[in-house]
C-alpha cells in the first residue's frame, strides 16, 4: 500500500474517533452539570473550562466564558483545530484520498456524515441542538466503525485504520481522565472523602460510555480507585487504555509481520508499552496518578510519531 | 408545430417537428423501442417522477459523485445533472456504431504509429505536413519510440450525434484522456435503484464489464520481460474535477490510485513508495496531460508529474496509457481527414459519417467560411471541453465581424462545419417540472490492446440542459442519461 495513502487511512481513523470523543465529552459534561451535587460542579463556568481544558484550548483569559462561544468553538467552528466539525471534515478529506481502497458503502456513510455536520445550523446548535448534534455524531461514528469492520477486507488497510482509531481512543481516554481528575480535585464532593468519591467519577465514566458496565463489574458506586482501574487497566472494557493497547498491538502485528521486532520499530515500542501496562496495578498508579497519566500520553504520542516516520514518510 | 399527448408525464411536451426526436417519430407516435418504456412511465405522474428525481439526486450526492464549484465564500459540491429517462439504442443501430468506432480507433492507432515513424501518409500526400508540424500536441520526443504492444490510443472516447437525417455522425475522437466512463456505470446504478421494475421488460447489455476489460487491455501491453505486471492509475489529486472518476476506476479495476509524488524513477525503472518500501510499477494509466507527465522532459514546473518517467518509457521499462503524443491525432484538424486516414491504413470505407469540415488553413475553405459564418459552427482545433466554439446563427453582427477577424489572424487554428442539428430526447426539466426536448449526443468508449479490443456496450448520452443549446459538455452545463443497448 502507498505510504501516502496509509497516512490518510491512519488519520482518517484518528479523526473519526476524535470527533466522537470530543462530541461525547461536550455532551456529558454539559448535561451532567445540570443536576450535579455541589455548587462548583453545577457552575456553568466550571463545565465550560473543563471542556476547554479537554480539547486543549489555552488561549482564553477571561474568567467568565461565554457559553455560546465555547459551544460553537468546540462544536462547529472550523477555524478551531479541535472542533468536532473540523475532525469530521479532516476524516472525510482523508477518506477522499484513499477512496479507491475503502468500500463504496463506507465512503457513502462518511460522506453523509460530513454533509450532515457541515449543514448543521450554528444557531440551532448553540441554542437547543447540542444534544441532538452530539448524539448524532456518536451514532454516525458507530456506523462508520461498523462499516469499517463489516465492509472492508481485514488486511493491512483495515489494520491501519484501526491503528488510528485505537491510538486516538487511548489518547482521548487519557485526556478525559486527566481533565476529570483535575475537575475532581477542584470540585469537592458531598461524601466522606471529597476526592475519592467525587461526582466527577460518574461523569468521567459517562463521558467514556462506560458507566453501566462499570456498575455491572464492581456492583458499587464509582470511586476514584475503581474508576481508574476500570478505565486504565481493565482489558475487557472496550474504552480502557489496556483494551486499546491490546488492539493496537494486534493491528501493528498485521502490518509488521516479522517474528521478532527490531528495537527501533513501532511494533517494538507498542509491545513494550502493552507488556508494561498488562502487569501494572491500580495501587502503583495511585501513588501518583497525575504523573502516570502524563507518561501514558507521552508514550502514546511517541508511538504515533514513530509510526509516521516508519511507515508514512518513506 | 406542437402536439400534446394524453400521457400525464408528457402532457406538456412540445415537439418541434424540424428536430429529430429520439422517442417520437415524425407522426408523433412513440418509436418501437420506446413503446414499452413509455407505457411503464405512463403509470407515473409528473410529481412521482419529480420525487424519483430527487431521490436519485440525493443518492449521487451521498455517494459523493460530485464536483466542486468555488464561490466567494466556500467550495460547494454539486452533482452532475442526471436524467432518469434513459436513451435506448437498438442492436442493429448499435452494431454499426460499434464497428465504426472500433474502425476509427484502429485507424487512429496506425496513423499515430506512422506519424511518429516514417510519416508515409504525409509523403503520399494524403495528410498535409502542416497538420502535424503546426500541431501543439505533436511530441517530437515520441519519434521512433515503439510503445509496448504497438498501441498508442488504448482508450478512445468517440463523440457521436444523430443529425436531422436520422444518421449518426462522429463529432470528435478523444484519445488523450477521455473521461466520463464512470458516469456510465453510475447512471446505470442510479436508474436501477430508482426504477428497478423497468429493467424486467428490456434485455439490455450490462456495462459492468468495462473495468475487467480495461485491466486485460492494460496487462496486454505490459513491458517486455515482465511476468505479472503492476498497474496503477495516476491522478493529479483530490482537487481535480475528474477525481471521482479516477478513484472509481482504480477501485473497480482493483489497482492503486497514485499521485506523482508517490512515484519515483531509479535507473530508468519506475517505483511507488509503499509502507513496506518501494515497489516496481509497470503500467501507468495516466489521467494527467502529456506535458505534465515528466518535468524533466516537458513542463518543468509540473508538480504533478514524475521526474524521469519519460526516460523510463523510452527504455521500454514502463507502459504509459494512453501513450504520450496521441493528442496530435484527436486534433479537430486531423478529424477532417479521418475518412482518408481510414481508407489509407485499413483499405476500408469509413463506417461512420464525418461532418463535412472546412479548413481555414485552405484558401478556398477560408473564403467560404468568412462568407458564410452565420451558417457554420466555428471551432478552434486544439481546444477540448466545448471551449471557444462559436455557433454562427447565434451571433450578433458585431460578434460575427469579431470572429472573422480572429479567424483571419490565425486561420490554422480554426475549422468550420455546417450547423449540425443534434437529435433531441425527452428530458425532465426541474424548473418547469415537465418533460421537454433537449439536444443529446453520445460518447462511446473503445479499448485497444495487444491482440484484444473492446467496445463498451453502453455510453454516455450527454444532454444540453439549456433550451435550444447544442453544447453538451458537462463543463458547459450539460447533464447525462443512462444509455441502453438492446441485446439481439
Amino acid at each position: 500500500m502507498l505510504a501516502r495513502v496509509a497516512n490518510n487511512l491512519f488519520w482518517m481513523g484518528r479523526y473519526i474517533e476524535r470527533a466522537e470523543h470530543t462530541a461525547r465529552y461536550l455532551k456529558v459534561n454539559y448535561f451532567s452539570s445540570l443536576d450535579a451535587p455541589n455548587k462548583l460542579s453545577q457552575s456553568r463556568q466550571f463545565v465550560l473550562q473543563s471542556v476547554y481544558q479537554m480539547v486543549g484550548e489555552t488561549s482564553f483569559t477571561s474568567l467568565t466564558l461565554k457559553e455560546e462561544e465555547v459551544l460553537y468553538n468546540v462544536g462547529l467552528n472550523l477555524n478551531k483545530t479541535y472542533s468536532v466539525l473540523n475532525s469530521i471534515k479532516l476524516a472525510r478529506e482523508n477518506a477522499n484520498s484513499s477512496r479507491d481502497l475503502v468500500s463504496t458503502e463506507f465512503y457513502e456513510s462518511i460522506n453523509k456524515f460530513y454533509h450532515f455536520a457541515m449543514n448543521y445550523s450554528n444557531d440551532k446548535f448553540v441554542k437547543n441542538g447540542l444534544y441532538d448534534f452530539t448524539t448524532s455524531v456518536t451514532e454516525h461514528t458507530s456506523i462508520l466503525r461498523g462499516k469499517i469492520r463489516g465492509t472492508l477486507l481485514h488486511d493491512e488497510i483495515y489494520a491501519l485504520i484501526m491503528l488510528g482509531i485505537n491510538i486516538e481512543r487511548a489518547t482521548q481516554i487519557t485526556r478525559i481522565i486527566k481533565t476529570k481528575f483535575d475537575d475532581a480535585n477542584k470540585a469537592i464532593g458531598g461524601y466522606a472523602n471529597p476526592i475519592k468519591n467525587s461526582y466527577e467519577w460518574t461523569t468521567l465514566l459517562k463521558c467514556t460510555e462506560s458507566y453501566d458496565m462499570m456498575r455491572r463489574y464492581y456492583k458499587k458506586s464509582p470511586t476514584q480507585l475503581t474508576t481508574l482501574e476500570f478505565l486504565i487497566l481493565n482489558a475487557k472494557c472496550p474504552r480502557s487504555v489496556m483494551n486499546s493497547l491490546n488492539q493496537i498491538y494486534n493491528n501493528i502485528c498485521t502490518i509488521d509481520n516479522t517474528k521478532v521486532f527490531k528495537k527501533d520499530t513501532s511494533a517494538f515500542l507498542i509491545g513494550k508499552m502493552r507488556a508494561e501496562y498488562e502487569f501494572k496495578t491500580i495501587e502503583e498508579i495511585q501513588l501518583n496518578v497525575h504523573d502516570f497519566i502524563e507518561k501514558t500520553s507521552q508514550l502514546l504520542f511517541s508511538i504515533g510519531f514513530k509510526l509516521e516516520n516508519e511507515y508514512f514518510y518513506v | 408545430m406542437t402536439k400534446n399527448t394524453l400521457n400525464p408525464i408528457f402532457s406538456s411536451y412540445d415537439k418541434i417537428q424540424s428536430l429529430y426526436d429520439e422517442i417520437f417519430d415524425e407522426n408523433s407516435d412513440v418509436r418501437e423501442v420506446y413503446k414499452k418504456l413509455f407505457e411503464l412511465y405512463s403509470g407515473l405522474s409528473i410529481d412521482d417522477y419529480g420525487n424519483l428525481n430527487e431521490m436519485a439526486k440525493a443518492s449521487f450526492f451521498n455517494q459523493g459523485i460530485t464536483f466542486q464549484v468555488y464561490s466567494d465564500t466556500k467550495a460547494q459540491e454539486k452533482i452532475f445533472p442526471f436524467d432518469l429517462f434513459p436513451r435506448i439504442i437498438d442492436h442493429d443501430e448499435w452494431d454499426t456504431i460499434e464497428k465504426g468506432v472500433l474502425q476509427r480507433s484502429k485507424a487512429l492507432n496506425l496513423f499515430l504509429h506512422d506519424v511518429y515513424h516514417d510519416k508515409k501518409i504525409i509523403k503520399d500526400g494524403i495528410v498535409p505536413i502542416e497538420m502535424i508540424s503546426s500541431s501543439s500536441n505533436y511530441l517530437q520526443s515520441m519519434m521512433d519510440i515503439d510503445p509496448p504492444g504497438g498501441i498508442y490510443n488504448h482508450i478512445s472516447g468517440t463523440d457521436l450525434i444523430k443529425h436531422s437525417d436520422g444518421k449518426y455522425y462522429v463529432l470528435e475522437d478523444n484519445i488523450r484522456c477521455p473521461s466520463g466512463v464512470s458516469y456510465v456505470m453510475c447512471n446505470r446504478g442510479a436508474l436501477k435503484k430508482a426504477l428497478f421494475g423497468v429493467f424486467n421488460h428490456y434485455d439490455i447489455h450490462s456495462v459492468t464489464d468495462y473495468a475487467e476489460n480495461l485491466l486485460e487491455i492494460l496487462e496486454s501491453v505490459k513491458p517486455h520481460g515482465v511476468d505479472v505486471p503492476t498497474a496503477v492509475v495516476i491522478t493529479p489529486g483530490i482537487y481535480n474535477s475528474a477525481y471521482y472518476e479516477h478513484s472509481y476506476l482504480a477501485k473497480t479495476i482493483g489497482i492503486e490510485l497514485v499521485e506523482g509524488r508517490d512515484l519515483f524513477v531509479e535507473n530508468d525503472f519506475v517505483y511507488m513508495k509503499t509502507i513496506l518500501g518501494s515497489k516496481r510499477v509497470d503500467i501507468i494509466y495516466r489521467r494527467i496531460d502529456d506535458t505534465f507527465l515528466d518535468p524533466l522532459e516537458f513542463k518543468q514546473d509540473s508538480a504533478i508529474g514524475v521526474p524521469g518517467l519519460f526516460a523510463a518509457y523510452k527504455k521500454g521499462n514502463v507502459t504509459i496509457v494512453n501513450a504520450p503524443g496521441t493528442g496530435v491525432a484527436d486534433d479537430k484538424a486531423i478529424y477532417t481527414y479521418m475518412p482518408e486516414i481510414i481508407r489509407y491504413y485499413l483499405g476500408e470505407e469509413p463506417i461512420l459519417n464525418n461532418v463535412h469540415t472546412y479548413h481555414c488553413s485552405k484558401e478556398d475553405d477560408l473564403k467560404y467560411v468568412l462568407e458564410n459564418v452565420n451558417e457554420l459552427v466555428v471551432k478552434p482545433v486544439d481546444e477540448a471541453g466545448g471551449y471557444g466554439i462559436s455557433i454562427g446563427n447565434r451571433l450578433t453582427k458585431e460578434e460575427i465581424e469579431t470572429l472573422k477577424e480572429t479567424i483571419k489572424k490565425e486561420p490554422r487554428k480554426y475549422i468550420a462545419q455546417p450547423i449540425m442539428s443534434l437529435s433531441v430526447h425527452a428530458t425532465y426539466i426541474e424548473d418547469t417540472n415537465s418533460f421537454e426536448q433537449r439536444h443529446v449526443d453520445l460518447r462511446t468508449f473503445t479499448l485497444l490492446g495487444n491482440q484484444k479490443d473492446f467496445v463498451l456496450r453502453g455510453g454516455l448520452t450527454r444532454v444540453a440542459l439549456k433550451k435550444g443549446n447544442l453544447i453538451v459538455n458537462s463543463s458547459q452545463g450539460g447533464g447525462s442519461k443512462d444509455t441502453w443497448i438492446l441485446k439481439k
